[in-house]
């Protein structure tokens, strides 16, 4: 059972990843040999098979695919958190590419609708990667290597 | 092995783990038939038992059913069970095709109708779409009667070769395709459209090995851990095109009396939860013609499905036939 708040539990893999929230920075891994996107991290390129790989940051620029809220306990950790939102994020930068996270609005959110990336330092000290709306979501969009 | 153990089968000469829930029953199915075409064996006793509602409960610990790489970037958002997963795919649905939870009602409800006719069935009362609609919310979109049962159950197929099925006393069942695939999930970064599932490339695929299309289904066993799965399943098997499952089901076509009856033991919905096989256990009811009430009159081409391809990423199902 999880009686306390699940925690991120970084792997080889994916530590650069989690590294990065901590100073506010969306990292993303990018194939050196075709330039795809791809998260979570892994060894391999699925389109193009090259192990040559490096991390990005991306501005995190997004848009709403889906969102959910759970009422159902299923978890003591949960019990005095219901009903909560959880969304589902699609990367501009890579649709393919998408991450769940927590949101941070009065108002629910909207399928399609433009979001930004928040960085949440948690009581354990942890961070974690929320969402809310993105109040200028026309401003230039770009990865940094 | 247990089962060879414990009936003293000294020499098994097949044997065969899957592991996971409702996306590999009906691939296990389609790899003993593999194995019988081979020669490899005679019969074979293909089988799923679960302890789902006493023992482990997919949805009921916090805990993930399976430590898969993305469980680290779900778990800390509170995102760790199925309920949560296929509403997350429902609500993409309900988004891009206007898809309405009484859409899904309809599901839910048809299933439900069947179920009174099924001894076997754990709901049997009767259910209406008001019913449906004022239950409460588990995780929105989906209300309780969205969601499948926690079962208790145990389903075995006995599988053999054409030749020695004809002489025996039951009405042959015959499988006439069986398939597999997808292998993409949300965390691959290969798929660009949630709302189109592995079985729409893998469909196709299984048509042409039996020799069929969509039209020629009597019934369909359709894989309902959440009334959505039916509904996207409905339309990546062709039975209606894609975005209008919504408008398909309210037209009753998958109830009682429709074109195409779905799950006509109840499914997970109202009958239990065995990971899909029960759904093959029905078809085989419905083709040897032994379904009492519920019976689909006439049945003679069944498709039965695994889960379509969300979460794990993978699918498989059966295209069954009654034998002369």
């Amino acid at each position: 059972m999880i009686d306390e708040l699940p925690e991120p539990t970084p792997d080889l893999d994916s530590q650069p990843f989690w590294d990065g929230l901590a100073l506010g920075e969306l990292r993303l891994q990018r194939c050196r040999a075709c330039g795809a996107l791809r998260w979570p991290a892994r060894a391999i390129c699925n389109r193009c098979a090259s192990f040559d790989a490096e991390w990005v940051d991306c501005d995190g620029a997004g848009v709403v695919s889906s969102w959910i809220r759970t009422h159902q306990v299923f978890a003591p950790a949960y019990r005095d958190r219901v009903p909560y939102v959880v969304v589902r994020v699609e990367l501009v930068a890579q649709g393919d590419i998408r991450l769940i996270g927590g949101w941070h609005a009065n108002r629910d959110p909207v399928v399609g609708e433009s979001v930004a990336p928040r960085f949440v330092r948690r009581a354990s000290g942890a961070f974690v990667l929320d969402w809310e709306p993105d109040l200028a979501p026309n401003t230039a969009r770009r990865l940094r290597s | 092995m247990v089962v060879a153990q414990s009936l003293g089968i000294r020499d098994l000469r097949f044997h065969l783990d899957q592991f996971g829930g409702g996306s590999v029953s009906h691939a296990m199915v389609g790899q003993v038939a593999l194995a019988l075409h081979a020669g490899v064996a005679d019969t074979i006793v293909c089988y799923r038992a679960l302890n789902a509602r006493s023992g482990f409960r997919m949805g009921g610990t916090g805990r993930p059913l399976v430590d898969a790489v993305e469980t680290q970037f779900q778990a800390p958002y509170g995102y760790f069970t199925p309920p949560q997963q296929f509403a997350m795919e429902a609500r993409a649905h309900m988004a891009r095709y206007g898809t309405k939870s009484e859409h899904f009602g309809q599901i839910a409800v048809a299933q439900r109708e069947f179920a009174r006719d099924n001894e076997r069935a754990m709901m049997r009362g009767p259910m209406t779409l008001d019913d449906y609609l004022a239950a409460r919310f588990v995780v929105e979109p989906f209300r309780l009667f969205d969601c499948c049962l926690e079962t208790d159950g145990a389903v075995a197929l006995v599988l053999t070769r054409t030749e020695r099925a004809r002489d025996l006393r039951q009405v042959p069942v015959l499988i006439r395709g069986a398939a597999w695939g997808g292998g993409q999930n949300l965390y691959s970064n290969q798929v660009s459209d949630t709302t189109r599932t592995a079985a729409a490339d893998m469909a196709p695929r299984l048509y042409s090995m039996a020799g069929v299309g969509p039209s020629d289904f009597d019934l369909a066993e359709l894989y309902d851990c959440f009334t959505y799965s039916v509904l996207v399943q409905l339309e990546d098997y062709g039975f209606c095109a894609k975005g209008e499952g919504g408008p398909f089901v309210a037209s009753g076509a998958t109830a009682r009396g429709g074109s195409i009856p779905v799950n006509t033991h109840g499914g997970f919905l109202s009958e239990g939860y065995v990971h899909g096989l029960n759904h093959v256990a029905e078809a085989v009811s419905q083709l040897r013609r032994t379904a009492g009430a519920r019976q689909v009159p006439d049945a003679e081409l069944a498709l039965s499905t695994a889960q379509p391809g969300y979460v794990a990423g993978s699918t498989a199902a059966l295209v069954l036939r009654r034998g002369a």
